[in-house]
């Protein structure tokens, strides 16, 4: 007889066995968290290949693909709960959000790889990196992918206020940098085609973003059952 | 001017008046009428045995040999004799109306015409009176059996082939057999069929499960089969009148081959044919009352018997 | 080849004159659980029953076509039904526990087969009642007679007493249908353990129940068998329309 998975529960010291259904659970939690980690380092090499040196291509391309097949593998799984086991309650919108949440990281994948791609083509990068204070930009762009994975793994109410909070600053420098840039541009048509792949770019940056608080709100309704969609979240007690 | 509003209650149930049920109250009327009837006549019966004959009830009288032409004393060898019979006889009857009754249920197919055959033969036998089975018993035990057995093992010589305690029992049995047989068929027949299904699914033979399952769920309908039956055979008087009964005897019978005493063909013989019918009357009585209290708890014994591995099974 | 158990070929049965199983074909897998799923009288109760013989009990049965057990043809003439049963064990819709005690229930199927000495009776009674998961809550009275146990108890005793005498195939009719949710889901649960040593067919008019639980799906109707499966595909992309028909409740 196989072992079953035992789970201590740390408050109570219960210890029950899982079913072998929270078992398939718990693998596509995991498998979710792992998707979640490669876009991370997707992002953190876009704001590396931004910031600094260009990186390699192949590695790139090889966490492209492997995003992508999570993204498959993760509709797949959750095709067949939905067919074989019938979730319910906390199960259903776990399953539900699993597939919105992997859909928005295959995006923030693909948007990672648009501004590592973009970032090439830029002449004079750093300066205008230096004259536009894009450094802290993408910096708190890198960080919010963290504290997003961090807020799927916790399902804590203050790290999905921490994601709202700095998708609220990176929107606000964003449009500050973009106006500044608009200024130069007319003002200097030298820079227009680097200004407008800057802008570009930092619109790439703005959409990872709010794809990050896209992947909030669906914890958000996986652990209060409330769709938070499209909401400001100015008024919420995040 | 204000219309007035007369508000018509009425019932979510039912518009009928609620009346009174005249035929259903006859009926229990009638049925409580009845049964009273039933349970004074029983009381009026057994007032009189136990009036007229705790006189001569007791331990005493339950224990010793008659005297005096039967006039007095006890009827211990009736008592005895009585007993071996009911024992021989259920010797005879049990095993083969468990094993018949076994056959039926469990071995013979839906339109056998072995177990129709069978069957029909057991709803004749509970009919047929018993002084025929008397008559059965003489012709075919003793004249044919017994008769048979002196010539082939004492040379002829008179043994078996007259009235013992062997052939009374062995005709008493055949009275008693089909009871045996149908209170061991309704045993057997509420042993759910899922019960069969689940030990054959084990790879049990049907032998097997005749063995570990019905059988044992039959136990209950034996038990209450045969005594049942023995509390007829200690009453039957005509099957044993001309089979093995003798109504004085010096001694118990101290093999099968010897004739015995028996409780109620004594009272037959105290009340037709004593010397004096008026002082053996408390006997009679007394009599009665023992075979009474004995047909009785037979009776009870069953009941309880059966009430208990109704109990355990739950 | 190695991995199928059973192998059926154009079964087929007959009450007197009705034909209630039209030439089944299909193929068992080995230690997986397959379900078998229909609407009322589509035959799938009676062709579970075919698989440990258990129609013959049923007089006017006519039995055509083979059912090959790891290449043996149980209805040959020189196959022992008794063998049969030991090596395919049967739980039953309604629980059916013997009125004993609930040790002497899951030792009989052992002490049928000659084993008597205490020690070797006691450890395969253990086993067996650990094996369907109710041992702790019996293990004190084992003892007591086993009509006292709840209805979820009563059959995971059967299932313990069928596992006492080492099947290799366990059938399963319904098994949970009288049941409350939690015993089903202990049921379940128990299912999805014992498949990696048994191989398990269970019939059940509980689609989701097949959905949770098994491997393989094969869907019966009036007798035939319209289509056999992996159950993801068969719940998410059927291939036949009357399968699709029934599974989305169009009809049946």
């Amino acid at each position: 007889m196989q072992s079953k998975s035992i789970i201590q529960n740390p408050t109570s010291k219960i210890v029950y066995y899982m079913t072998h259904f929270e078992i398939e659970l718990e693998k596509l939690k995991n498998v979710i968290i792992k998707i979640g980690k490669l876009a991370e380092i997707q992002v953190s090499e876009s704001v590396k290949a931004l910031l600094s040196e260009p990186i390699e291509g192949k590695e790139v391309k090889k966490t492209e693909n492997k995003i992508d097949k999570l993204d498959v593998k993760i509709d797949e799984i959750c095709q067949s709960i939905f067919a074989l086991q019938q979730p319910v309650a906390s199960d259903l919108r776990f399953i539900m959000a699993a597939m919105q949440i992997s859909n928005e990281i295959e995006r923030i994948g693909d948007l990672a790889v648009s501004v590592i791609k973009r970032s090439k083509n830029i002449k004079d990068k750093h300066d205008l990196i230096a004259k536009f204070e894009i450094g802290d930009l993408a910096k708190q762009v890198e960080l919010i992918t963290i504290k997003t994975n961090e807020c799927y793994l916790t399902r804590d109410e203050n790290n999905i206020g921490e994601v709202f909070i700095l998708n609220r600053s990176i929107k606000k420098k964003s449009e500050a940098a973009i106006n500044n840039i608009i200024v130069e541009m007319k003002s200097h048509s030298k820079v227009v085609v680097s200004g407008t792949n800057l802008v570009i770019l930092l619109k790439h940056l703005e959409r990872i973003s709010e794809h990050c608080t896209n992947i909030a709100e669906y914890v958000h309704f996986m652990v209060n059952a409330k769709i938070i969609k499209h909401d400001k979240h100015e008024d919420l007690d995040l | 001017m204000e219309a007035t509003i007369i508000e018509t209650k009425t019932n979510f149930f039912s518009n009928k008046k609620k009346g009174v049920d005249i035929k259903g109250k006859l009926v229990v009327g009638i049925t409580q009428v009845a049964v009273l009837l039933i349970i004074a006549i029983l009381f009026v019966i057994l007032g009189i045995i136990v009036y007229e004959g705790r006189a001569k009830f007791s331990w005493e009288f339950i224990s010793s040999f008659p005297t005096n032409g039967m006039t007095e004393g006890g009827i211990f060898p009736a008592l005895i004799g009585t007993f071996i019979l009911v024992v021989v006889m259920s010797i005879a009857a049990v095993p083969f109306g468990t094993i018949t009754a076994i056959y039926l249920t469990e071995y013979a197919k839906e339109n056998s015409k072995i177990a129709a055959a069978i069957r029909f033969s057991v709803r004749t036998l509970a009919v047929v009176p018993s002084i025929i089975f008397g008559l059965f018993g003489l012709g075919f035990f003793i004249q044919f059996m017994g008769t048979g057995m002196d010539k082939a093992f004492n040379g002829g010589e008179l043994h078996w082939g007259q009235p013992n305690i062997l052939w009374a029992s062995l005709t008493m049995s055949l009275l008693t057999l089909p009871v045996i047989i149908v209170s061991v068929e309704e045993a057997l027949k509420t042993i759910p069929r899922e019960l069969r299904e689940a030990s054959l699914a084990l790879g049990a033979t049907k032998w097997q499960t005749i063995k570990n399952v019905v059988f044992p769920g039959s136990i209950s309908g034996i038990m209450t089969g045969t005594i049942l039956a023995v509390s007829r055979g200690a009453g039957e008087v005509a099957p044993i009148l001309f089979t093995g009964a003798a109504y004085y005897l010096a001694t118990l019978p101290k093999s099968l081959s010897d004739q015995f005493m028996n409780l109620g063909y004594h009272i037959y013989i105290m009340s037709t044919q004593s010397s004096d019918v008026e002082k053996t009357m408390p006997i009679q009585f007394a009599t009665t009352l023992v075979l009474l209290i004995l047909t009785l708890s037979l009776n009870l014994v069953a009941v309880i018997i059966r009430s208990r591995i109704r109990r355990k099974a739950k | 080849m190695k991995n199928i158990k059973i192998e059926v070929k154009d079964l087929s049965l007959y009450y007197g004159e009705k034909k209630a199983l039209k030439e089944i074909s299909l193929e068992i897998p080995r230690n997986k659980v397959t379900a078998l799923i229909g609407p009322s009288g589509c035959g799938k109760s009676t062709f579970l029953r075919c698989i440990n013989r258990m129609n013959d009990l049923i007089p006017d049965v006519k039995i055509t076509g083979q059912m090959l057990v790891e290449g043996i043809d149980i209805y040959d003439k020189n196959v022992d039904v008794v063998n049969i049963r030991k090596k395919i064990g049967m739980v039953f819709q309604k629980s059916n526990p013997f009125p004993k005690s609930i040790y002497e229930n899951v030792a009989y199927g052992p002490k049928i087969n000659g084993i008597k000495t205490k020690n070797e009776l006691d450890e395969i009674v253990e086993t067996s009642l650990r094996q369907a998961a109710i041992w702790d809550e019996v293990k004190d009275r084992l003892g007591d007679s086993a009509m006292g146990l709840s209805g979820g108890q009563q059959q995971r005793l059967c299932i313990a007493r069928t596992l006492a005498v080492s099947p290799d195939i366990i059938l399963m009719d319904e098994p949970a249908s009288a049941l409350d949710p939690i015993s089903t889901s202990k049921i379940e649960e128990l299912v999805h353990e014992l498949k990696e040593q048994y191989t398990i067919i269970i019939v059940t008019h509980n689609m989701q129940q097949a959905a949770r639980t098994s491997d393989y799906t094969a869907f019966f109707y009036l007798g035939e068998l319209i289509e056999i499966g992996k159950t993801n595909a068969i719940f998410t992309k059927p291939e036949q329309k009357q399968t699709e028909d029934y599974i989305t409740g169009r009809f049946g």
